[in-house]
């Protein structure tokens, strides 16, 4: 491989992390505070994108769409929390379980709403071009995915550290159920982690669309990516999804270059490592296995 | 029977454990006593290997079994009762005891029903527990005391060399704590018992020596009338816990 | 009823089950009936063999579609790389890499519970998916395998629609009565301690990683059988097979007919391949349907059809 090559291969890398990062960031939040792995994650991720495709074609903005996505499935995330998910609060398998369903009645809607071919969204204007580093040309946008990533990342840090919703986050993580002794309105604070789990998902989805496209089975991917991610990088902490995000973004990059069908073999690799060695993920602090 | 030396185990900068050091003989009864947080519960769980330690080792009959997993110690002989009780709610009482019996017999049989003989032991010893009549009820519908007459018929099931009782009697009528305490010390002298019990009645009828526990060491150590007389005991429990006549 | 009355009428309803071609065949549905009924039955197999994970051993397993899809590409690859349509061999290769693969994804696995387990399988599953998807030099990529041969056993030739249909129906029994001995045998009996109280069995000298471990692996061998069945049916295998779409169907059906039963598995194939092949014709929606009648479940009734009516019999039997 060439060093331009390389170079190149390396903000792939480091732009698909990014995306991770954005994808796994809403399910590790999730599950840190309410122990739900949500298993509708991708399809949240997937009718993001389609939200997006709709918008863009009324309104032709994908700033708008940017905006619009998320906002939407935050809602739809208001409404499930306290409809589905409530009625089996502590009993968190079965959360789980009802989340299979949520994503089976999503996807088959998605697939009556806006069919089942494969659609593609544009890049926004402004960042449809390309930009010469290192002896190669390289696509804007995908900077930007890495822009939006970190700064992603950043803003979240500052809200974990310096505001009070950070304040109930990092505690409602260590042990939710002490913060409804404390006094704080833990069915309102779970509709609310899971709404925000809901649409950082739909943000990762229009994002992920002018690159990846639109297409039947996203979901899937989606949620398998994220939640190797988690596994990874450690569940239910900002760290975590971050350092799962930077290795397994890079790693499935260069895999796909150098093993081509066999890229996936390289992330059953990294996660069969991390569940012997370090059960607990990179960064985390619950253990997966014993 | 038991030795344990210098043996450690911390949680975060708690030290549950802080060296403690023990030898039981073979078909000693030995009471560990102390007050709540002494580390009692963690010493039984780094004896049957549910804890690892942070250090020291433990042997059983000699061998090394430190390393080993639980259930290779409970293959060696070690057997316990847990102070919370521990069954599988939904299965008979026969049914729990015969998957201790059958425990001992792996690998374990397919395709078939389980054999007579294994029901006909449970019974046995269910009977020999005082649940005789019993046999069909699920641990789930079993009062309290009942489950901890389980608890002990599932323990025996094991054929063990080594019991340990973590706290046989918690949470039972004097007249259940009173039928419990006979059956224990009615069982085989050649058996190796180690009992945590806060009912000292119990610890003294029960016991041939006594271990103190205090703050992760063992403080004071011998017979039950030398620790019945031992000033720095009831200075750190009995003297709180407990009149001493 | 009498044991004997039991056993008889049991037997009873599995001879009327595999002749059913045969009885049926003046219906005019008969033919779509059988087909319907064969496939219902192949995923009636796949779906007893995750409730021994996810009903019997308390293993919740996502990932089962990789022994089922594994069995499926296992037994069409044989046949044509061998050349043979011979039951017992192309039958012997499913087996053997649904039990390759279920051990080696069971040792990772097996270590974790719950959640987490749930995870781990999902995730280690779509990775057979994603080899069966894009090796397309072995398994035909994204377009499957196509012309798989129907098998022959003991020089009789099993592709004719009815003999296909009796040879799934008579295996589905035969696995049927496998597991229910299996399950009460103290093997079985054994995987309930795991399920209920995995320290507890460990305490009594259990080495539950090894059960949990065996468990895995014959439930994947089971499911691989039935991946071999669906190959022969169908004489086509789908990546899809593989993939999180086939392991969640699986799933559903236990969780609809009940968990930890025989009769539960059996009960919610039928359900959901009636949503999926009958209703599907009628209804737009019926993956909605689907998904709605499994939160429903979830939510109001966990132990699954078996459960309810096992709450409908005890208020009919005391007054």
């Amino acid at each position: 491989m060439s060093p331009e090559l390389l170079f190149q291969q390396a903000l792939n890398g480091l732009s698909f992390g990014a995306l991770l990062f954005i994808l796994a960031a809403g399910l590790s939040l999730v599950f840190g505070m309410m122990d739900v792995v949500n298993l509708a994650h991708g399809a949240f991720y997937m009718l993001g994108a389609y939200v997006a495709l709709t918008v863009v074609q009324f309104t032709g903005s994908f700033w708008l769409a940017l905006a619009a996505a998320p906002v939407a499935l935050g809602a739809l995330g208001l409404a499930i929390e306290p409809l589905l998910l409530r009625h089996l609060r502590g009993r968190h398998l079965d959360q789980v379980l009802l989340t299979i369903g949520v994503s089976l009645v999503i996807v088959d809607q998605i697939g009556l709403i806006w069919g089942r071919e494969v659609r593609s969204l544009p890049f926004p204007p402004g960042l449809d071009g390309t930009v010469v580093l290192i002896g190669g040309v390289y696509p804007v946008y995908r900077l930007f995915v890495i822009a939006f990533g970190v700064a992603l990342a950043a803003v979240i840090a500052v809200i974990y550290r310096r505001t009070k919703l950070g304040m109930l986050i990092r505690a409602g993580v260590e042990d939710a159920e002490m913060l409804g002794a404390l006094g704080v309105n833990t069915d309102r604070l779970f509709a609310l982690t899971f709404a925000v789990g809901a649409a950082l998902a739909g943000l990762a989805g229009v994002i992920a669309a002018p690159v990846f496209g639109l297409q039947p089975g996203m979901d899937v991917d989606a949620l398998l990516y994220s939640l190797v991610v988690v596994v990874v990088g450690g569940l239910g902490t900002l760290g975590g999804a971050v350092a799962g995000s930077v290795l397994v973004g890079p790693v499935d990059t260069f895999g796909k270059v150098l093993f081509q069908e066999f890229a996936l073999a390289v992330i059953f690799a990294i996660v069969a490592l991390v569940l012997l060695f370090k059960p607990t993920g990179l960064l985390g602090r619950i253990r997966i296995a014993r | 029977m038991i030795e344990v030396r210098e043996l450690r185990r911390s949680f975060g900068g708690v030290k549950a454990l802080d060296g403690v050091t023990l030898t039981v003989g073979d078909g000693e009864r030995r009471a560990v006593i102390g007050p709540n947080g002494a580390g009692k519960t963690t010493l039984f769980n780094v004896l049957t290997g549910e804890l690892p330690p942070t250090g020291g080792d433990v042997r059983l009959a000699g061998a090394e079994i430190t390393r080993l997993r639980p259930w290779q110690r409970a293959r060696l002989g070690l057997a316990r009762v847990y102070q919370r009780t521990e069954l599988f709610a939904p299965l008979s009482a026969r049914e729990n005891v015969a998957l201790a019996v059958a425990a001992r017999a792996g690998p374990y049989r397919a395709f078939r029903a389980p054999p007579r003989s294994e029901y006909a032991a449970a019974d046995a010893l269910l009977e020999r527990v005082g649940l005789a009549g019993r046999e069909n009820a699920a641990a789930r519908i079993l009062s309290h005391g009942e489950r901890r007459q389980l608890e002990l018929a599932v323990a025996l099931a094991q054929r063990p060399r080594v019991l340990l009782l973590d706290e046989p009697t918690a949470g039972m009528s004097p007249a259940e704590t009173a039928r419990i305490t006979e059956l224990i010390s009615g069982l085989d002298r050649a058996l190796t018992i180690l009992i945590v019990e806060h009912d000292m009645d119990v610890v003294f009828r029960l016991a041939d020596r006594v271990s103190v526990l205090h703050e992760g060491r063992v403080i004071a150590d011998g017979t039950v009338s030398e620790i019945r007389g031992d000033v720095r005991v009831h200075d750190v429990y009995l003297g709180k816990a407990v009149s001493v006549a | 009823m009498t044991r004997a009355a039991r056993w008889v009428a049991l037997a009873a309803v599995a001879v009327g089950l595999v002749t059913f071609p045969y009885w049926s065949a003046a219906w005019e549905t008969s033919r779509f009936a059988t087909t319907v009924l064969r496939d219902m039955l192949v995923f009636a197999i796949f779906a007893l063999s995750l409730d021994i994970l996810v009903g019997h051993a308390g293993m919740p397993s996502l990932g089962h579609a990789a022994f089922f899809g594994g069995g499926a590409y296992a037994a069409g690859i044989a046949s044509q790389r061998l050349g043979t349509d011979q039951l017992p061999i192309t039958l012997a290769a499913a087996v053997l890499v649904a039990a390759l693969l279920a051990l080696v994804i069971g040792l990772l696995v097996v270590r974790s519970e719950g959640i987490f387990l749930l995870m781990l399988t999902l995730a280690l599953a779509q990775i057979v998916f994603a080899i069966a998807f894009q090796w397309t030099a072995v398994t035909g990529g994204s377009n499957g395998l196509a012309g798989v041969s129907r098998p022959t056993l003991f020089g009789i030739d099993l592709s004719a629609p009815d003999r296909m249909y009796v040879l799934v129906a008579a295996t589905f029994l035969v696995v049927s009565l496998l597991i229910w001995s299996l399950m009460r045998s103290p093997y079985g009996r054994a995987l309930t301690g795991v399920r209920e109280n995995e320290r507890r069995m460990r305490a009594l000298g259990y080495d539950t990683t090894r059960l949990k471990l065996s468990a895995f692996v014959v439930a994947g061998m089971i499911a691989g059988v039935a991946g071999a069945l669906s190959a022969y049916s169908q004489r086509f295998v789908s990546p899809g097979d593989a993939g999180i779409g086939t392991s969640v169907q699986a799933f559903v059906m236990v969780l609809i007919g009940g968990a930890g039963t025989i009769l539960g598995p059996v009960l919610g194939a039928g359900v959901v391949m009636y949503i999926q092949r009958v209703l599907s014709s009628a209804i737009p929606v019926s993956e909605t349907v689907l998904g709605l009648v499994f939160i429903g479940f979830v939510l109001l009734a966990r132990q699954g059809i078996v459960g309810l009516g096992r709450a409908a019999y005890a208020r009919v039997r005391a007054p």
